[in-house]
């Protein structure tokens, strides 16, 4: 295992300028609108979010499985180990998908096919690039159960007659079968109850480490990514609007939006303060303001954030914003 | 679909509420949006304005019912739009009667159907319980036999008149009915503003007719479109049998029951009487399907 | 599934029953006396009262229901009135008749229904797929009468391709089948697109995908039978009206089916008949809403498991 991501200064995953768009008769929505990403061997970025800001359609396209037709992804490269996913064959796809990138989904109520069993779910991911026959998949498909905390002898059993919770284990126990280099975990505890979500998280992050997988982890929790990231990379409507390790996001944040994030987080330790919302929503993403789309809802609002996107900004080696309040200063003005 | 998109459609929806436009409104202009609705819409309407004016159009016993032998089998013309059948009698004048009958007993046996199996339908679904049993099975084994089935024994017992056949078509569709009715209100029973009614005790019959029902409206208009469709068919389909509307009133299934006879050396014939009964038909299919499609835009 | 399938059979029977008294009665009150069908020109009052007790009319309904319900479970569908002889001879040499063209029109629309919504769900966008729209829409409308005498004069009498009437061998039953079936075949292709469209959006489908399952296998191993079970819930609701269909089939080709044979025993007011016709057919529902259960309940392992059906 040790030996497969010897080579430390490979990327697995680096994504440049990708703008998708949501296109139908009626309208068009800036999903992605320049994101860019780089997530190294054995690491874990943290994308964090509100809802609609883009995440998962983020996500969605490093398997190229942005919904069609309405999805088009308009400029932008992806590039898994140094191939470029968008412009593979169909063929090359499925060869990728579930062996070298896989995904855990949001909903896991809604991620199973209900009229297949657990065990052959997990199995087929393994026929298919295996190559081996399917006693022996669902021979592996069980081992693959015991490993995510569920007693083998249930691969028999229907997504139906799993909680939540399990059904979870089972959507990673699918992504993982393959022990891909990349896995994306697109908000893997959300729908799932508050004392279940923390095993769940846990049996991502062990499992992680096991195989040695690089992560993208998306969330709006900022718990999680301090758990389990090693970056963070803060998308607002479509774009990532702040950047750095861990370290810069949580101790040096700079972009008002990523400052706002945290204000509204509940503090434990002074329990009489109050939480700080985010005023304002989401813009609509088919209508965003003009200049830095964040400016209608920034308390640090400037003439310029109006009219002008600001441009990506280094702080250091690993830290960057999209601010205009840092055009002249690395210091923060926060 | 992308939750972007999801959450998208539901945020928007919610500005919506604040345009200040009626649920009404919304609804007609989504209608008006599909294309097709509003063709069927508009074929609908001429069909029925047709069968109003047709006695201005055709004289009934001149034209739709008087034999004359010596204009017997003339092929469509400039006289005769759509040609003469057996008796020498003109095919437009009577598809132009014959609407009138279609439409009549097509809209008259769903009404029937929807008063009697709506409020069956409504006690079923508002009480529940033992009730709802009780009524339901008795649906189901009208269902068990097919509804031309249930109209041609009804027509069989009681003979072919008129409103015999009103009584069994409607009859016929009474379950269907009761069932459409049933789960429309079974699911506004649940709702906040049913359980508030009830709660500031309003009486039953109150609650079924000011809040249920007027919540189960959209449902039924769909319903009632299609069924009438539905009906029409039956009307033409009893009388192609034999077991309608009798010679020599003119209708559209027994002008091709009667025509067949003439139809391999007279092809004309047999089309304009079956063309209005699809034409018919298929205005009411589109607008019922564009009034669903309208009423409940998830469904689409 | 066994369980399953004997529970249901027995569950059959009071329908069956329930239906028969439905009809028993819209019979019953049929006005008119039914022994001047049967006599004739030889009606007199004498005659008339001796047949009556003959043939058990003298008694109170419930009674005569009771025997027929009674020689009915053996078999006996009464004495036809116009030609003396039993029912079931004329049921079962006419019923297989009707059967060979529900099957046909069965195997039409299934076979051409459902693999063209599955294909035009999953190009929704293509012309394709609103070619079929359009023709399903256009069928759904299509009455089944008309249909027939438009495919008799293209068929039989233009192109003199096929048989216009009778049913001797597999070409008579072309049309009939097709006619009887066009209805069906448009409704159940609208249902299978519209559900295919459905399932093709699910979060599990794309959960195939993200395995690396190919497109052929996405459709075929994952959403198809899921797309498949409102389709097989439009058949179940729909064989009654294809049921219902036949005697208009028959009507139209000259069939002697038990459709046929029903609109003739009503214009002779031969009760026995018709009631045994109607009986017949009722059962006929019941029994392919028993199939499309049984059908249904293996397609959903929900349903399956709740009868401690087979394995997994």
């Amino acid at each position: 295992m040790e030996i497969k991501k010897m080579n430390e200064q490979e990327n697995t995953l680096e994504i440049k300028n990708l703008v998708i768009h949501y296109i139908s008769d009626e309208e068009v929505v800036k999903a992605v609108n320049g994101v860019d990403i780089i997530i190294k061997a054995g690491k874990t970025l943290g994308l964090v979010g509100e809802t609609g800001a883009g995440k998962t359609t983020t996500a969605l396209s490093i398997l190229n499985l942005v919904p069609e037709p309405q999805g088009k992804i308009l400029s932008g490269e992806v590039l898994l180990e140094g191939r470029s996913v968008l412009t593979m064959s169909e063929l090359e796809l499925e060869e990728i998908r579930g062996d070298k990138v896989a995904m855990i989904f949001q909903d896991p109520m809604t991620s199973l096919n209900p009229v297949h069993t657990v065990g052959a779910q997990i199995a087929e991911s393994i026929e298919i690039h295996r190559k081996v026959s399917k006693e022996e998949a669902l021979k592996q498909a069980k081992e693959m159960l015991e490993l995510v905390g569920i007693p083998g002898e249930r691969s028999n059993e229907y997504p139906y007659q799993f909680s939540g919770g399990m059904k979870q284990r089972v959507v990673i126990a699918i992504a993982l079968t393959c022990s891909p280099d990349l896995l994306i975990a697109d908000e893997p505890t959300t729908a799932l109850d508050v004392t279940i979500q923390a095993q769940v998280l846990k049996l991502i992050n062990e499992l992680r480490r096991k195989y040695h997988m690089s992560m993208l982890m998306i969330t709006h929790d900022l718990g999680i990514v301090a758990e389990v990231c090693d970056e963070v990379s803060i998308a607002y409507a479509g774009r990532i609007v702040e950047h750095g390790t861990l370290e810069d996001i949580f101790d040096n944040l700079r972009h008002p939006y990523t400052k706002g994030l945290f204000d509204a987080l509940p503090d434990i330790e002074i329990r009489r303060s109050e939480l700080k919302p985010i005023k304002g929503l989401m813009p609509d993403p088919t209508n965003l303001p003009s200049g830095c789309p964040f400016h209608p809802r920034c308390d640090y609002v400037m003439e310029v954030c109006s009219q002008s996107l600001p441009e990506n900004k280094w702080l250091s080696e690993t830290h960057c914003v999209q601010c205009h309040l840092y055009k002249d200063t690395n210091e923060s003005r926060l | 679909m992308d939750e972007v998109v999801k959450k998208y459609t539901t945020r928007k929806e919610f500005f919506k509420q604040y345009k200040k436009k009626s649920r009404l409104q919304e609804t007609w202009n989504r209608f008006l949006r599909n294309k097709m609705a509003v063709i069927g819409l508009f074929i609908f309407i001429f069909i029925v304005l047709v069968a109003i004016t047709a006695p201005i159009i055709a004289n009934y016993d001149t034209e739709a019912i008087k034999i004359n032998v010596p204009n017997r089998l003339k092929a469509p013309s400039t006289e005769h739009i759509f040609g003469t059948d057996e008796m020498g009698r003109d095919i437009m004048a009577r598809i132009v009667h014959g609407a009138r009958i279609s439409l009549v007993v097509g809209f008259a046996s769903v009404a029937l159907a929807l008063f009697i199996g709506g409020a069956l339908g409504a006690i079923a679904g508002y009480y529940g319980g033992k009730i709802d049993d009780v009524i339901m099975r008795c649906m189901d084994v009208f269902l068990c036999l097919p509804d031309v089935l249930l109209a041609l024994a009804i027509v069989a017992a009681f003979g072919t008149n008129l409103v015999n056949m009103t009584i069994a078509i409607g009859l016929s569709f009474t379950p269907k009915f009761s069932r459409v009715v049933r789960s429309a209100v079974m699911t506004v029973r649940g709702i906040e503003y049913v359980e508030a009614a009830r709660a500031i005790g309003s009486t039953n019959t109150h609650i079924i007719t000011n809040h249920v029902l007027i919540n189960c409206f959209g449902p039924i208009v769909v319903q009632v479109t299609l069924y009438v469709a539905s009906a029409i068919l039956t009307i033409s389909a009893l009388s192609f049998i034999g077991l309608g509307i009798q010679a020599p009133i003119p209708e559209w299934g027994n002008m091709l029951a009667s025509g067949r006879a003439y139809m391999r050396d007279h092809a004309y014939i047999v089309m304009a009487p079956g063309l209005a009964i699809f034409v018919t038909i298929l205005s009411l299919n589109l607008l019922g399907d564009g009034l669903r499609d309208a009423l409940d835009p998830r469904l689409k | 599934m066994f369980k399953f399938i004997v529970r249901r059979l027995l569950a059959m029977i009071p329908v069956i029953l329930a239906v028969t008294f439905v009809v028993f009665t819209i019979m019953y009150f049929t006005p008119g006396d039914p022994t001047n069908t049967i006599l004739g020109n030889e009606w007199t009052e004498d005659a008339s009262a001796k047949l009556k007790t003959e043939l058990g009319l003298d008694q109170s309904f419930l009674v005569q229901f009771f025997n027929y319900t009674k020689n009915l479970i053996q078999g006996d569908f009464g004495m036809s009135y116009i030609t003396r002889a039993p029912v079931s001879e004329q049921l079962l040499a006419r019923f297989p008749n009707t059967l060979k063209v529900v099957a046909g029109a069965m195997l039409f629309c299934v076979g051409l229904g459902v693999p063209i919504g599955v294909f035009s769900g999953v190009k929704p966008y293509s012309l394709f797929s609103n070619f079929t729209m359009v023709v399903g829409l256009l069928g759904v409308s299509l009455p089944i009468f008309w249909l027939g005498l438009l495919l008799i004069l293209l068929f039989s009498v233009q192109l003199g391709w096929l048989p216009s009437s009778g049913i001797d061998g597999f070409a008579s039953l072309i049309l009939p089948s097709v006619a009887l079936g066009a209805n069906y075949m448009a409704n159940i292709m609208r249902t299978t697109r519209s559900s295919m469209l459905e399932v093709i959006r699910q979060d599990y489908i794309r959960t195939a995908k993200a395995k690396g399952v190919n497109a052929r296998n996405v459709v075929l191993n994952h959403a198809l039978q899921n797309a498949m079970m409102p389709t097989v819930t439009v058949i179940g609701m729909n064989i009654g009206a294809l049921l219902g269909g036949v005697v208009l089939t028959e009507t139209v080709f000259s069939i002697p089916g038990t459709g046929r044979l029903l609109v003739e025993a009503i214009n002779k007011r031969d009760t026995p008949t018709v009631l045994g016709c109607l009986v017949i057919m009722a059962v006929c529902v019941a029994v392919s809403n028993l199939v499309v259960d049984i059908v249904y309940a293996y397609m959903d392992p929900r349903i399956k498991a709740q009868y401690g059906g087979g394995k997994g």
